[in-house]
């Protein structure tokens, strides 16, 4: 069955042609969250002239899911705050319908999961929600409306920017021959993507973080890492210099 | 065929490794389906990573032989390896499954504290075995999937290991990502 399209009110939708989207995948999100990091998410929100997005996929994956665990519920329950306070919206609201987000997200996944083959098997390297993000991304850039993806984990951004050094990481790690199937189209080129780590940056720099004192951006950075952010030591230490 | 010989193998050394009590064997068993899995992405080679690492950790306290109910859990992994053997040499996807579920379903047979901790040695040993498979260039949410955990563990664990230092990670420059931002915020 098809769901129930939601159409957001039309001057929301004309407010909206100039502004930008930032798409937030699940990784991300958990990274702020478990850090504790969220109110410095909200100001981030705050001086953003644009919209914070989350897909359906993403939903379930950093709220739906993880709110039935204990050991989880608290984390996503702010993470929900996040979306009660429309600081996180749904796609719905900038005019985007599901199921065109859903359809697209299918033909990724598709690809994505056909592009690296091992042993003469389909390598299946990522799932929904992440397919979700590059899928809403796609539709916003067809638009015209100036979109950037926050993802924290590290096969899709190497998927989008790097797909070769995905295919030698998978072939060293696997100690197999991976054939790599050059991109039928260009769905996963011209992505542009960021991390928790450069909107934390961000953040410290606008002086939004809550924490004062010498060590703080070093402090941020490696938190961030340590709860799953792909950012290497080298590039930690690289945007410390810049501060 | 080369699969299920590979399994069959694995269940073989591991029969081998846990009446010789060699936990090394048993890690290295462990290590070696971690290939098979992330590749294959099938419910056997998951759960046969998952079962072996957890068996090398349950094998390597040596603690855990005091307990009463040690004897009990002892027969049932050896029973179900033996059962799984079986199932891998005739080919049965269904037997070897059940044989392999039926080693972490023992739990609830145990009691006390020893239930406890053998539980989180199955549930640890999942996400580290999530993280291998991250490791290797699956993504975070479809290998949290795969092992039946939440991201939330994946990425806890997985951030304190050095997967986030390794080479081919780095794709963009660090300098151009900050412009990024900042020129999306301005």
């Amino acid at each position: 069955m098809t769901p129930p399209q939601v159409y957001p009110e039309k001057s929301s939708i004309k407010i909206f042609t100039k502004g930008k989207v930032i798409i937030f995948d699940a990784s991300t999100l958990i990274t702020f969250a478990m850090n504790g990091l969220l109110p410095e998410f909200r100001k981030l929100k705050e001086i953003f002239d644009g919209k914070f997005i989350i897909t359906n996929a993403v939903r379930k994956e950093a709220i739906d899911n993880p709110i039935k665990i204990k050991r989880f519920e608290l984390e996503a329950l702010r993470i929900k705050s996040l979306l009660d306070e429309k600081i996180l919206e749904l796609p719905q609201v900038i005019g985007i319908n599901q199921v065109d987000v859903l359809k697209l997200t299918q033909e990724l996944l598709n690809e994505a999961n056909s592009l690296f083959i091992g042993n003469g098997k389909e390598i299946h390297i990522i799932d929904i929600g992440e397919a979700s993000c590059f899928a809403l991304s796609k539709i916003l850039d067809k638009k015209g409306i100036q979109n950037i993806m926050a993802i924290d984990e590290r096969t899709m951004r190497m998927l989008c920017e790097k797909p070769e050094n995905l295919r030698d990481l998978l072939q060293s790690k696997l100690h197999t021959k991976i054939n790599y199937q050059k991109l039928k189209n260009k769905l996963f080129t011209n992505c542009k993507i960021i991390r928790s780590s450069e909107l934390i940056y961000l953040a410290y720099k606008k002086n939004l973080v809550r924490l004062k004192g010498a060590n703080v951006l070093d402090a941020l950075l490696y938190a961030m890492q340590f709860k799953g952010c792909s950012i290497s030591h080298e590039e930690i230490e690289e945007i410390k210099r810049m501060k | 065929m080369e699969e299920s010989e590979n399994v069959l193998r694995i269940l073989q050394e591991t029969k081998i490794a846990l009446e010789k009590l060699d936990v090394i064997a048993l890690k290295s068993l462990s290590n070696q389906t971690v290939h098979t899995a992330s590749v294959k992405q099938d419910s056997i080679n998951i759960a046969l990573a998952v079962v072996v690492y957890s068996l090398s950790k349950i094998f390597e306290r040596v603690d855990y032989r005091k307990y009463p109910d040690w004897d009990k859990l002892y027969k049932t992994i050896i029973d179900s390896i033996d059962g799984s053997i079986i199932a891998a040499k005739n080919k049965d996807e269904n037997k070897l499954k059940i044989h392999l579920e039926k080693i972490r379903k023992s739990i609830s047979k145990l009691s006390g504290n020893f239930k406890k901790y053998i539980e989180e040695v199955f549930r640890k040993a999942s996400i580290s075995k999530a993280s291998r498979i991250y490791e290797h260039g699956i993504s975070m949410e479809k290998t949290a999937k795969l092992l039946g955990i939440t991201m939330y563990e994946l990425a806890d664990y997985a951030g304190k290991t050095g997967i986030s230092n390794m080479p081919e990670g780095q794709t963009t420059d660090v300098k151009s990502r900050i412009k990024l931002v900042e020129n999306f915020f301005r």
